[in-house]
């Protein structure tokens, strides 16, 4: 049998057993918009901000492993002559240096070439690991709803601490590069003043504190828009699909659907995320 | 007066709001960027891979305010709100509207966006990496404002 067919095979084996378990039950819809699984205390100790998204932690720590691993099996032998794995590597890794070297400079781009290429791995497959089947949808009840195989990138937490984390990397090497005066200026020095003290220098002072609250304003408003495009577009997607799926009882469409919103989707918001953090990098760093 | 089944009323006009006026400006945008990629083809048909590899990824991201409004709108219609009353009623409503005109114009603008593009690429195949780039970040920060309106709409179905 050939690879192809062995894919469609197990692809139409796992599409066939959801169906069947689907005949037997029936997703609660008014639980798609439901909080997360929570654990609120750990050994009788209190969590504190509301406990943890179980689904969440344990699906990051799914991808973190798969990374981890992914990346010693497939530098394991280095050799001149790649074999197949370190030809996907090393693949990977210069199409990451082609791009971090033409946005941010020789120099700068090798230095920030991990955090970017370690950051779209990440999302990538977070965005991808959805697309594993996983039957607590399907029977209500029956599987503990945190043994879920979802997206982490469906939960805000996991997208707006990857937007924090983007925010103090690309202002912590803009006060690195700049130093902090210059730093500061970037922000409140619009218009640059006169020698002297005068009236239009005053003038200038209140024109520039004003367009610095803007500028604040705007870059809080860039970390919210950086996080909530992919939170959206993610849950957006993974919420089409448990409502199709149940519509039609899991009948050939599913397939097409985690193909467009699972895998194409995924993949060009991954870009969108890495690409805005090196950018919004760039933008503090270049002069 | 008010009651549960005012609140169920006030979930479904917000659903109908936000997914019908939602559509309407991913919908041009998406139309506008295919028209513009066709034209690109008629002038250099040796590009039309690529032409057609732009305005795929490129309308991907166009519609995004569209899914969104989607989002919105199958929380409101299957999420049970939790407080009943004038202002929770309301925020339903409000909701719908914010999200579903709030897709308007970043639907329009991304659209733009990808049909130039894909002209570019007609016009210069060479350029494809860079234009698919300098797209895809365009697009992204001229959403910004949807993902706003996805902000306040889920504050106003889940705070208020």
């Amino acid at each position: 049998m050939s690879n192809k067919k062995k894919v469609f095979l197990v692809i139409g084996i796992i599409f066939t057993v959801e169906f069947i378990i689907s005949l037997f039950g029936e997703y609660d819809m008014s639980q798609i918009a439901a909080p997360f699984a929570k654990i609120h205390t750990v050994f009788g100790v209190k969590i504190p901000f509301n406990g943890i998204n179980i689904s969440t932690v344990l699906n990051t720590w799914l991808i973190m492993a798969v990374v981890i691993a992914g990346s010693y099996f497939f530098t394991r032998r280095l050799t001149p002559i790649p074999g197949r794995l370190q030809a996907i590597a090393e693949t990977y890794v210069s199409a990451f240096d082609t791009l971090c070297t033409e946005v941010l400079g020789k120099k700068r781009g090798r230095k920030f070439l991990p955090f970017v290429a370690t950051l779209f791995i990440f999302v990538l497959l977070s965005n991808w690991v959805g697309v594993i089947p996983s039957f607590w949808h399907v029977v209500d009840g029956v599987f503990p709803h945190w043994l879920a195989i979802e997206e982490p990138t469906r939960d805000l937490n996991t997208t707006l601490g990857f937007g924090i984390m983007c925010f103090f990397v690309a202002h912590i090497s803009g006060i690195y590069v700049r130093g902090f005066k210059g730093y500061v200026a970037e922000y409140f020095v619009t218009m640059p003043y006169d020698k002297g003290f005068n009236g239009g220098n005053i003038g200038k002072f209140i024109f520039n504190m004003f367009m610095g609250l803007l500028n604040i304003v705007g870059e809080i408003g860039k970390t919210i828009s950086h996080s909530f495009r992919l939170f959206g577009n993610i849950l957006g997607g993974a919420i089409i699909m448990v409502v199709i799926c149940n519509l039609i009882r899991f009948i050939v469409l599913p397939v097409f659907l985690n193909g467009f919103f699972g895998l194409f989707v995924g993949a060009v918001q991954a870009f969108v995320f890495t690409m805005l953090a090196l950018v919004y990098v760039s933008v503090m760093v270049n002069e | 007066m008010i009651d549960a089944y005012a609140m169920k009323i006030a979930s479904l006009v917000g659903a109908a709001c936000c997914m019908g006026v939602g559509a309407i400006g991913p919908a041009y945008g998406v139309g506008y960027a295919s028209s513009r990629g066709c034209n690109a083809i008629a002038r250099q048909p040796e590009a039309e891979g690529q032409v057609i590899k732009t305005m795929l990824i490129g309308q991907a991201v166009t519609e995004s305010p569209s899914i969104f409004a989607l989002l919105v709108a199958f929380i409101l219609l299957f999420n049970a709100p939790a407080v009943i009353g004038l202002a929770p009623l309301c925020a339903l409503i409000g909701a719908g509207i914010c999200m579903g005109a709030g897709a308007f114009g970043p639907g329009v603008g991304a659209g733009f966006a990808n049909a130039e593009a894909c002209e570019g690429v007609g016009r210069n195949p060479d350029s494809e990496t860079v234009l698919l780039r300098t797209m895809l970040i365009g697009q992204a920060v001229s959403q910004s404002t949807s993902i706003y309106a996805l902000v306040i709409a889920l504050m106003l179905i889940y705070v208020v």
